[in-house]
């Protein structure tokens, strides 16, 4: 642990610069902004009780609020410098603080409602500057630079879940242990808890969108995903966790971890949907949509038998493009990237724009997809080659060219790799970026020369299931 | 096979120096500091022919963050040592780390990372794509020498992916062609290649310009059958409810 405490200090002496220039904001705008007209907004209330500083319990509340989607840049410097204090306040007061989060999913909301802000600022934030044409904001936003900084967000999510000693609580969980037992005493304290655990999703969403996918799932090392997990209390967390981890194995190549992920949250999520409040199902209608999305572009990679209430609701829901996809080939290149696009995170750049040349500041959804894609034309090839092979048990290489009218040189590419990809890291045991190498197919082969041999493993019928479900049927 | 493995460099170190293991485990990954350590580590990686795909991406990280750090030889010598391990997402997944400007420049761009890092991206779409012919014929017409310097600091970059070549071969074929086999490991006349299956692979020469390659798990395409495993426990819950009912 000392190497972790060292680690901390220049981050920390990072948080200390910004709060000199944090205070220095505050004090700049409250001469600028007139409140009277912020008192207008759907939200003034909210936010003239934020004013309190005294009303702790109110900002606890508030910090849990969404902010509303078209407020001014100056309420987005604000909501920055509110949660700088609050969580200044909670992680460097004397001793911890001693309140009681005011619900048990206050914690999450907040965690999530800081990167949310954080997000969509540094989406906005690289809009303005790829616009190039207010240049009253871009001056305020170049003056700026760390307010909403990359270091500062990862900086508040890392030391809540140090204070909170949340790794060595869930350790303890994991070997049966009490966690109290080390837990100190900051988190020992239920706020402090629950600050922590949500502070490592947190990060694994935040890893997620800067794009370091491995960091990620490595963040959730000591978070085992079942439903006895904390997270699993809290609807939205469940979800936002699933979204994340199965995207990040996406990214890796591995799909049927991916797969895996999304059919586990989408299966979970249809059987509960009659029971979940309406407000908070609503919310993850959008992420419910964007994993089928994702589902649709794995399996493409990696045909997949699914749960059948899933793939009944993938047909329903993407089944021309799934068709498109499954094919292959040059035509299946804009499905992919349609879907991708809907269902991606929303990517952000770490560091502040370049305000002086708006032409560079290319939006980093498109860097992504631009990398995601190279894999894809790798293998769009696959699946015609799959479909032939099929057919046969020998098959002439030149003779399959000719089918396919390419070049054998070509087809021997598209042998290879279709080959390759059949092997992927699947997960069984351990953190999650641990796993096995597997063969992930049913269909196998190998070339004499230009002879290819073509094996395909059978799938025996699959009874057990239908026994027992209909055992039981006859009981009941 | 046992060759061809141990001649590949080595997937991970065996031994991931204590300092190193500290910073990429710990909040010392964000220290702009210890930049310093990983670039000196990655030296290391180049010199010695082993590869640490987590430490380099650490060191990435760090640039993605502080980009007025950003080293271009750094990046591109971490960009050739993932392109190595091919078939693999580790390229893709240095890249997700990159500056869009680096990595997707606008038209106008001007940067020679940015040069650099669209040269090796092609060198890696066709190693990735299995197209080794058109790999090696990439990077012998270099005309400007450019891959030759993006390539310099990495000790045996050819024969290593040459013997990764191989490799894959190996897991694919029973029987090859040598003039396929000539383009596809960018040997020079039917002797090289035969030395090279030979000492390298350990793999046979027969007649008719055919080269055989030993049976391996990957390269004989058996038939299986998928079974169900039926065992006691997945009745369980039904036996033990006939039970109660009789009960």
């Amino acid at each position: 642990m000392s190497t972790f405490q060292s680690g901390m200090a220049p981050i920390r002496a990072m948080e200390d610069d910004s709060d000199v220039e944090e205070e220095a904001l505050v004090a700049d705008y409250k001469e600028q902004v007139q409140y009277e007209d912020i008192d207008d907004l759907d939200n003034g209330n909210s936010l003239s009780m934020a004013q309190q500083p005294d009303d702790i319990q109110a900002r606890l509340a508030q910090a849990a609020l969404p902010l509303d989607f078209s407020a001014p840049l100056e309420v987005k410097f604000q909501s920055y410098d509110a949660y700088c204090s609050l969580f200044h306040y909670i992680l460097n007061s004397e001793g911890p603080v001693d309140l009681e989060p005011p619900s048990y999913y206050w914690a999450w909301d907040v965690i999530d409602e800081f990167i949310y802000q954080f997000n969509s600022f540094s989406t906005y934030r690289a809009r303005i500057a790829r616009q190039g044409n207010n240049a009253e904001e871009i001056q305020l936003l170049r003056e700026n630079p760390n307010t909403w900084g990359c270091y500062s967000v990862l900086n508040v999510l890392y030391s809540l879940i140090q204070k909170s000693q949340i790794t060595e609580q869930l350790a303890a969980m994991k070997r049966n242990e009490e966690p109290m037992t080390v837990a100190g005493d900051y988190g020992s304290k239920n706020l402090y808890k629950m600050l922590g655990y949500f502070s490592i999703v947190g990060l694994l969403r935040v890893h997620c969108l800067l794009g370091d996918f491995s960091l990620a799932l490595k963040t959730l090392d000591d978070i085992e995903l079942n439903k006895k997990a904390m997270f699993a209390r809290v609807m939205a967390a469940h979800f936002t966790t699933y979204y994340y981890v199965g995207f990040s194995y996406m990214m890796m190549r591995r799909y049927g971890d991916a797969i895996r992920m999304f059919s586990h949250i989408l299966v979970y999520v249809s059987r509960t949907k009659n029971f979940q409040k309406s407000a908070q199902y609503d919310s993850i209608t959008k992420k419910n949509e964007q994993m089928y999305a994702l589902i649709a572009i794995c399996i493409a990679f990696q045909p997949t038998r699914l749960d059948d209430t899933i793939h009944t609701a993938l047909r329903e829901k993407y089944g021309d493009q799934l068709l498109k996809l499954q094919r292959g080939g040059p035509e299946s290149l804009p499905i992919f990237e349609e879907l991708f696009r809907t269902a991606c995170p929303k990517f952000i750049s770490p560091v502040p724009p370049n305000f002086d040349s708006p032409e560079e500041n290319i939006d980093p959804i498109e860097h992504h997809l631009a990398v995601f894609m190279d894999e894809v034309k790798t293998n769009m090839w696959s699946p015609t080659v799959k479909s032939y092979l099929r057919l046969y048990t020998t098959m002439d290489l030149k003779k399959l060219a000719g089918f396919l009218e390419v070049q054998p040189e070509e087809l021997r590419s598209f042998l290879l790799v279709n080959k390759q990809r059949t092997k992927q890291l699947r997960w069984t045991d351990g953190g999650l970026l641990e796993g096995d190498l597997v063969n992930v197919s049913d269909l196998d082969y190998a070339m004499q020369g230009d002879l290819i041999h073509i094996s395909e493993a059978k799938v025996g019928r699959k009874l057990v299931d239908w026994y027992l479900r209909n055992l039981s049927r006859t009981y009941a | 096979m046992n060759g061809l493995e141990t001649q590949h460099e080595r997937r991970r170190p065996q031994e991931r120096p204590e300092i190193i293991r500290t910073i990429i485990n710990g909040l010392e990954r964000y220290n702009p500091e210890a930049a310093s350590t990983l670039e000196s580590y990655l030296q290391q990686q180049c010199e010695e022919k082993f590869c640490d795909c987590n430490a380099n991406r650490a060191l990435l990280k760090l640039y993605q963050l502080n980009p007025d750090r950003i080293k271009d030889e750094a990046v591109t010598n971490i960009l050739v040592k993932a392109m190595t391990q091919f078939p693999s997402p580790q390229f893709d997944l240095c890249m997700h780390l990159l500056a869009p400007s680096h990595s997707n420049p606008a038209p106008a761009s001007t940067s020679e990372l940015a040069e650099a890092v669209a040269k090796l991206r092609v060198l890696n779409t066709q190693l990735e794509g299995a197209q080794y012919g058109r790999f090696w014929a990439t990077l012998s017409a270099d005309d400007d020498d450019i891959y030759a310097d993006l390539t310099t600091d990495i000790a045996g970059f050819e024969d290593m992916i040459r013997v990764r070549i191989a490799q894959l071969i190996s897991q694919a074929y029973r029987e090859i062609d040598v003039a396929v086999l000539e383009n596809w490991l960018g040997l020079d006349g039917a002797d090289e290649v035969a030395k090279f299956a030979v000492e390298t692979c350990g793999w046979k020469v027969v007649e008719d310009g055919l080269v055989q390659i030993p049976k391996n798990a990957e390269n004989e395409a058996r038939k299986a059958e998928i079974r169900e495993d039926v065992n006691v426990d997945m009745f369980a819950r039904v036996i033990k409810r006939s039970w109660e009912e009789v009960a």
